[in-house]
């Protein structure tokens, strides 16, 4: 009897005791929320959006839960990339990591190899997991079978066409939007295109105007060579010594140097703002910053209607389209802010709240249910007939095409960005030597020479 | 259910117990001790009253909130002092730079808008002086707007002013390769010929439509004719620029050529996410609080006017009613009310944006800190919770404290009583109380004494039931008078009694004498009055 009641009495005092320790951990509830930094890509017309779902949180599931989501950057895609290696790297003024940030698998890999990020099955079970698609998942797997980006929304790419200016072009020379479909029948428009504007102003010669612009060379590439049966990318190198890559290659390179497919140094909507593509491929979620209207050198200005189409395929190539997108990926940090942040991530991926979100933002949904019945019992209910267009197209492409995803390896990005600037530089140096040609030799022999000469030079560059 | 009633019965016996028999010493000692454990902790409370303790948790949060404002203030009124004085020197070089150009075209800046084919070539000319002021203020964007468009024939070309305005996305990044700097309004050749990518919210004019920045500035400057820059550069209120969707504050400044003509406003940009990153509070202590730069007039802060930073969404606060009323409160700081569910406690404080003499020094400015008022109540009731915690323990480490203290205390003293009750107390073990000891000791002897005594009273007893059974001799005349006599009667009062002489007696007093075995009538007596000592009767 003694001994229980001193048993007692010590199970009284350790509960006092913890109950007193914990008055000063940090738990979180609704009293004692706790803050989680946010940095995401979603800029332009997708921040309102973003910043919308961001309000809808805190209001809600995470008011219940005493969590703040606070966003603390708003980059590009590329600037993103940059400020979180130069803060995994500690480089001297690099920005502190936040709790929680967008992020493509390439980056995310720096950040995972350095054991900087929270290995998300932890937030997950099993039957959670399985309702979200595989293949986006397994785009997340990066590193000791850890899921370290949570797909959050996913893209692909389709080609964007201005109409207003297509359909003046077709009206005088007949050209139709199912020539579109292939890349080859794209470069051919591109030099219909290019006659026809150059007719334009008969007192100008060599004027015509660009028709298409891809708006990442090396996805081009990479799909191009996929398309014709190829691998562009072999052993973490780039591989040009083939057949497809050959073609590829030619129907870039022939219409960049002759003035027909821009060479250009950024996005394709720079080009579109002013009227100076017709077309151009690139990541549905560009639809938000693709121009409503075209800006003329007088200031005039001509609303933009949108079509768009599938992916571009090459003539006997199979349909194949890029799967991209950032994801989420969780910074390491205190349990606490791990299970905040995937509560947030589960909330934010909600079919509900994920066709919210892809509905007036282009990305496409990551969950089996968003992407199956909900995304087509939505469409019709998207007020935004752009955004409604691409999900036409989006829904075609996952019928009919095969998604593939771009390898992942160190030193990936560096790759790519060295490929995109020499094929660029080789482009531009083609035209220029195209256009000295011209002037002693005819068209056709001035292209030949030029053509050889560039291919060795890019083929010799990887070898 | 059972057992609880039996357990409640149990209880019920052993208050009934207590009531009939008295509570034990032992319990009596650990009420005692747990009253005056009680009252110390009921006098702790007291004193903390008293002094205030019990609020200090309001007044530490009062303390760190005001001295969170000093520091905010100051940042705020440095930043936003150097970015005049920036906006102030890129207006005077760029009217320098502007006037040479102009000259060296051979137009002059009061006849600008007569030259719309020139725009381009002088807008152009100044990229390089805007970078550098873009880079040097660490500011979010630098501007200049030129009173004039290159197409007088659009429809609404009055409102459609040429310029160049160049954002930073990325201001707080010190070494960035990748083009942070795009250009949100200018001609698109600056844009490609520099490889600045365009804005996605490009245009290629500024709307000047109900744009303050550009009108206040310059109206100010063609009114007051020589007065300095740097008392005619205005800050607009926080607003969303037209066709963007991120809210900023423009610091402008009037483009002035040498003639004294005010051809356009030259200035600097603070971005929502700018002031966010440079002014959130820390929030270690207080999660939501949030600093807020705005305009002021009838004690109301104008949310939709103003700069706010922290971590409680911006949105939300000045989502629904964009004003705050200030309510100084009696006992704490200020209280910002916006509708019943949004209430915010904080404090805040004026600063100058502008020099005494400048045309816009009526415009005043408040830096205030505040956060949702629930957030300080838990604040508070978490610092007394642990105050209360520590009491409670404190009342409980004194109960147990008295229930060991009275367990010890009485152990001794059960322990002396079991040995009192035992026979032999001289080989009793010492308690160590002295009290107890000593009393064991003085029984201890007491009953060696009576020990002595025990062998006679014995004796006394035998002699007593012989002379019990002697009365039973007695005839029944004699039994008469030895009744009488017990009863206390004298001879002669029995001689009455019994109708009989007293000689009579005295016969029946010999027989008496003789079959009970004593001398006389004393002796008699003493039988009886022994007899009645021990209780014994007569049958």
């Amino acid at each position: 009897m003694r001994k229980k009641s001193f048993t007692l009495i010590f199970i009284f005092f350790f509960i006092m005791i913890i109950i007193i320790g914990c008055n000063n951990s940090i738990k979180v509830n609704s009293k004692n929320p706790i803050t989680l930094n946010l940095w995401h890509n979603y800029g332009g017309q997708l921040r309102d959006t973003m910043d919308n779902m961001i309000d809808e949180f805190n209001e809600t599931i995470g008011s219940e839960n005493g969590i703040v989501i606070n966003i603390t950057s708003i980059s590009g895609s590329s600037t993103l990339h940059e400020k979180l290696v130069m803060a995994a790297n500690d480089d001297p003024g690099a920005p502190t990591l936040p709790d929680i940030t967008s992020a493509y698998p390439k980056t995310a890999l720096v950040l995972a190899k350095k054991g900087l990020l929270a290995n998300l099955n932890q937030q997950f079970t099993t039957d959670e997991l399985s309702k979200y698609i595989p293949e986006f998942l397994q785009e997340g797997q990066l590193h000791d079978d850890g899921l370290y980006v949570f797909p959050t929304a996913k893209s692909t790419e389709v080609l964007f066409v201005n109409t207003i200016l297509f359909n003046k072009f077709a009206s005088n020379t007949g050209v139709k939007l199912e020539d579109l479909q292939t890349i080859e029948g794209i470069i051919e428009l591109a030099n219909l295109y290019y006659v026809w504007t150059d007719e334009k102003t008969p007192h100008i010669e060599n004027d015509g105007k660009m028709f298409f612009m891809a708006d990442s060379l090396f996805n081009y590439s990479l799909l191009g060579c996929k398309q014709l049966g190829g691998d562009f990318i072999i052993n973490n190198s780039i591989n040009l010594h083939t057949a497809q890559y050959n073609k590829v290659w030619k129907n870039y390179f022939n219409p960049a140097a002759l003035g027909q497919v821009a060479i250009f140094d950024g996005y394709a909507t720079d080009l579109a703002k002013t009227g100076d593509i017709v077309c151009s491929t690139g990541s549905t979620a560009g639809i938000s910053f693709y121009p409503t209207t075209v800006t003329y050198a007088d200031n005039t200005t001509e609303p933009i209607e949108l079509t768009i189409l599938p992916y571009p395929v090459f003539e006997g190539g199979s349909k194949t389209a890029i799967q991209r997108g950032a994801g989420m990926s969780v910074i390491k940090s205190s349990k606490e802010k791990e299970h905040a942040a995937g509560i947030f991530l589960k909330w934010f991926t909600k079919p509900e709240n994920n066709i919210r979100f892809i509905s007036s933002t282009g990305y496409l949904p990551v969950s089996k249910e968003a992407f199956g019945e909900l995304m087509s019992r939505e469409i019709d209910s998207v007020s935004d007939e752009n955004i409604k267009k691409l999900l036409i197209a989006s829904k075609i492409m996952q019928k009919e095409y095969t998604f593939y995803i771009p390898p992942l390896f160190d030193g990936v990005d560096e790759l790519q960005k060295q490929y995109e600037n020499k094929l660029r530089e080789t482009a531009l140096e083609g035209r220029q030597a195209y256009t000295e040609l011209l002037n002693s030799m005819d068209s056709e022999m001035s292209y030949d020479a030029v053509f050889d000469q560039m291919y060795n030079e890019i083929i010799n560059y990887f070898p | 259910m059972t057992s609880d009633k039996g357990k409640i019965n149990i209880v019920k016996q052993k208050i009934q117990r207590s009531a009939e028999f008295g509570i034990p010493m032992g319990q009596k000692l650990f009420l005692f001790l747990v009253v005056l454990v009680l009252t110390i902790i009921l006098g702790v409370v007291g004193i903390l009253m008293i002094t205030g303790s019990l609020t200090a948790g309001l007044k530490e949060s009062e303390q760190l909130v005001e001295n969170e404002l000093i520091h905010a203030s100051e940042e705020i009124t440095q930043q936003y002092g150097q970015l005049s004085t920036q906006a102030i020197n890129f207006s005077k070089g760029l009217s320098r730079s502007i006037e040479k150009k102009a000259n060296d075209l051979g137009i002059s800046l009061s006849s600008l808008h007569e030259y719309p084919d020139m725009l381009e070539e002088i807008v152009s000319n100044e990229l390089e002086q805007t970078l550098l002021t873009l880079q040097i203020s660490k500011s979010s964007g630098v501007f200049f707007i030129l009173n004039a468009t290159i197409n007088p024939n659009l429809v609404n070309a009055n409102n459609s002013k040429a310029g160049l305005y160049i954002k930073n996305m990325e201001p707080n990044i010190i070494n960035s390769s990748s083009p942070t700097i795009t250009v949100l309004r200018g001609f698109p050749s600056i844009s490609r010929n520099n490889s600045l990518p365009l804005n996605a919210q490009w245009k290629m004019e500024f709307d000047t439509n109900d744009a303050s920045y550009y009108f206040e500035p310059m109206v100010e400057a063609n009114l007051n004719k020589g007065l300095p820059l740097s008392r005619l550069y205005y800050w607009s209120n926080s607003f969303v620029f037209p066709d963007t969707s991120e809210k900023i504050m423009l610091c402008s400044v009037p483009l002035i050529d040498s003639k004294g003509n005010v051809f356009g406003v030259s200035g600097l940009e603070v971005s929502s996410m700018l002031f966010k990153l440079s002014h959130a509070p820390n929030n270690r202590e207080f999660p939501r609080l949030f600093s807020v730069l705005s305009p002021t007039s009838d004690e109301h802060i104008f949310l939709d006017k103003s700069m706010i930073a922290g971590s409680l969404s911006t949105r939300i606060v000045s989502k629904e009613n964009s004003s705050l009323n200030i309510v100084k409160n009696k006992n704490s700081l200020y209280s910002y009310w916006q509708s019943k569910d949004n209430l915010y406690w904080g404090t805040h404080i004026t600063i100058k944006l502008y020099p005494e003499d400048s045309i816009f020094h009526d415009g005043n400015w408040i830096v205030a800190l505040m956060m949702p008022d629930e957030d300080i109540i838990t604040s508070i009731a978490r610092i007394n919770l642990l105050l209360f915690s520590l009491l409670v323990l404190l009342f409980v480490l004194g109960v147990f404290a008295s229930f060991i203290l009275s367990k010890r205390f009485v152990k001794p003293i059960s322990e002396g009583l079991n040995i009192l009750k035992s026979s032999d107390l001289s080989e009793a073990p010492k308690t160590k109380v002295p009290e107890i000891d000593d009393l064991i000791d003085f029984l201890s002897n007491s009953n060696g004494e009576s020990s002595e005594n025990t062998g006679s009273d014995s004796f006394s007893l035998s002699l007593l039931n012989e002379f019990i059974e002697n009365t039973k001799k007695l005839s029944p005349a004699e039994r008469s008078v030895f009744n009488l006599y017990v009863q206390g009667h004298t001879a002669k009062e029995i001689a009455a009694i019994l109708y009989i002489s007293i000689n009579t007696v005295k016969t029946h007093n010999k027989r008496i004498y003789s079959k009970l075995n004593v001398s006389s009538r004393n002796e008699l007596l003493l039988y009886i009055n022994m007899l009645r000592e021990v209780g014994k009767e007569f049958n």
